[in-house]
């Protein structure tokens, strides 16, 4: 069996390897590091057939848990490791057009670094380790902000810095406490042992943790650096971080109040923090003029519609947020790496700038019509199975409130397509202005083409989608993996 | 112990009392250093929290240096560790965003953040 720890170290081994021959190589890192993606890619496909039925768990440096440190892979944690290796080197594959100048190494080292912190993110069955790859994620993320040197992206990585670092003090205060409760670090320890505490503590630790996760995976209130960070990054970098760095931390806080401290009675409270989320982020979207500050209010109303779906309390909740989960990487990815290359082209942020571009930048502009068309969620698409299964599972519960969710989401998807037909008309009608706006280079294509393919493509595999994707959420909701550690 | 004030109501205190201040300085001041400093006074707060969650009255520090000592003599190394890891890192990220901060003050010539203006805070 090929053992999960690699899709953790070959990541930062080879992050370590790149920043040591940068001198030698020059820009030729990149293959190295698009090599180590693809060795990833691999090893997380061949790791899923294997922990469907049972999962993975792998003790490191020879000591057992609950003292030593363990990586516990469920089908959650494959599927995640597939998202996150497959949309790595796929986004990998267009920075080595996209992203141009000297210290190119520098980028394709903290870039390795990102997928390493959410590997292990995932993966990970401490929840020290876990705060360790959190900052392994966060400080990666802030520096690639910054990366394009500009004064808006080094202002973007201050506030996210900031924010950033608040969010992780309220982590690793929510970590003292559950030692000094339960007195391990051990992910199915801990929740063994949080049956004998009292609720009121538990609450107090999870709403630390909840704060300082949802930082990051900018629920509702913690979310003011997202729309700066994700709007000043390079194309790429947004890219990932609206694809699945979000998601991860999202994916994290709802591992713990499932499975380690079984605290369903805070769902409620989360589904609604979802429904505003996705309320704030879509009404926000509309006023924007900049493409990437359309893209980044979107992610984060699709962050709030996903927080909805897992909050629901049930196993097709779970599965259908599972499912969007693909759909929105693989149709956010589209959108910002074409956004890319249209900012590139014509060098202005303003969608009103790109009268006319579908007639010179075909390719891409079709492209970025079937992401906007899944996003929005328009059959064949995958955006079409995920939102309605989403919607399903919530009627299904029969209860009021998330028949008023589902109404206020509705609408939510409403205003969403209203402004993306906005720019997509505006792609489409009119004369191009600009001179000298040409089609993007095929190694940019080819990427954004591939996640097209996923989202054209996904309805043909939907049982298999579907049943992985259950899986994931029985792997949550009976927690039957956290009892086979010992 | 006898007396009203132990050390871990001291170290408690302390550590509350550092995150708390922290946070209040990194909301509340406009100028970056300054919140640089408050997230320092922050983390130490935290480390605080984490070293007093291993602490055991009347303990000592688990070092092997002394062969008498038993191991129930000595306190819970765990939070020690943890303590090591998170100094580390926050002493990273401070020195990180000191760096973007002298970036920033390169191309916008100010550190209070109501002067730049750039995006939204």
């Amino acid at each position: 069996m090929v053992n999960p720890i690699l899709l953790i170290l070959i990541p930062l081994g080879t992050a370590f390897l790149i920043s040591t021959v940068a001198g030698a190589l020059k820009n030729s890192t990149k293959y190295i590091a698009f090599l180590a993606l693809l060795a990833n890619v691999w090893i997380s496909i061949s790791l899923l057939p294997k922990v469907l039925d049972h999962p993975v768990n792998v003790i490191i440096a020879g000591i057992k848990p609950p003292v030593g440190i363990n990586l516990l892979v469920g089908p959650m944690g494959a599927i995640f490791s597939i998202i996150i290796s497959v949309a790595g080197v796929l986004v990998l594959l267009y920075s080595f057009k996209y992203i141009e100048g000297e210290s190119q190494s520098k980028y394709y080292t903290l870039f390795l670094l990102l997928i390493t912190g959410a590997q292990g993110m995932i993966l990970t069955g401490d929840v020290f380790n876990l705060f360790v790859f959190f900052e392994i994620l966060a400080i990666s993320s802030y520096i690639l902000v910054g990366y394009s040197g500009d004064r808006n992206g080094f202002e973007a990585a201050v506030k996210y810095l900031i924010l950033g670092s608040v969010g992780s003090v309220f982590i690793l205060v929510a970590i003292a406490l559950i030692y000094q409760e339960t007195g391990t670090l051990n992910m199915a320890d801990i929740a063994g042992k949080f049956a004998l505490v009292a609720s009121g503590k538990k609450m107090m630790i999870l709403l630390f943790f909840i704060t300082g996760m949802g930082v990051e995976a900018a629920i509702f209130p913690l979310n003011s650096w997202l729309p700066d960070a994700h709007s000043s990054a390079p194309s790429s970098i947004s890219a990932v971080l609206s694809g699945f760095v979000i998601e991860v931390a999202l994916v994290v806080i709802i591992k713990f109040v499932y499975t380690i401290f079984a605290m369903t009675e805070v769902l409620q409270y989360l589904s609604l923090v979802g429904v505003i989320t996705l309320l704030v982020g879509e009404f926000a979207a509309f006023n924007q003029g900049n493409i990437k500050r359309v893209l980044a209010y979107s992610s984060i109303g699709q962050i709030g519609l996903i927080l909805f779906a897992m909050s629901l309390n049930s196993e097709a909740g779970l599965s259908a947020g599972m499912m969007q989960i693909v759909n929105h990487t693989a149709s956010k990815s589209i959108l910002f790496l074409v956004a890319g290359y249209m900012i590139k082209r014509t060098g202005s942020y303003q969608f009103s700038d790109y009268k006319g571009i579908a007639k010179k930048m075909p390719v891409s502009s079709f492209l970025f019509v079937l992401g906007v068309l899944s996003l929005v969620g328009v059959p064949p698409f995958l955006g079409f199975f995920s939102k309605l299964n989403i919607i399903i599972a919530a009627l299904s519960s029969g209860n009021v409130f998330n028949t008023v969710m589902v109404f206020l989401i509705l609408l939510g998807t409403i205003i969403e397509s209203v402004y993306f037909l906005k720019i997509i008309q505006i792609f489409y009608i009119g004369e191009p202005v600009k001179e000298g706006v040409k089609e993007a280079p095929f190694f940019a294509v080819l990427p954004i083409a591939l996640f097209a393919v996923v989202i054209l493509l996904g309805f043909l595999v939907l049982p298999e989608i579907k049943d992985y994707a259950g899986s994931a959420a029985a792997e949550l909701f009976t927690k039957i993996q956290m009892a086979q550690v010992f | 112990m006898n007396s009203i004030i132990t050390i871990s109501t001291v170290l408690n205190t302390a550590s509350m009392g550092l995150i708390i201040l922290g946070l209040f300085i990194i909301f509340t001041q406009k100028n970056l250093i300054k919140m640089v400093i408050g997230l320092g006074l922050a983390d130490t707060g935290v480390n605080i929290l984490l070293v007093s969650t291993g602490y055991i009255e009347g303990n000592t520090a688990p070092i092997f240096s002394n062969t008498s000592l038993k191991i129930s003599q000595m306190v819970d190394p765990v939070p020690q560790a943890l303590v090591l890891t998170s100094i580390v890192i926050g002493f990273g990220v401070s020195a990180l965003a000191l760096a973007l901060i002298i970036r920033l003050f390169e191309k916008t010539g100010t550190l209070d953040t109501s002067k730049i203006r750039g995006l939204k805070w």
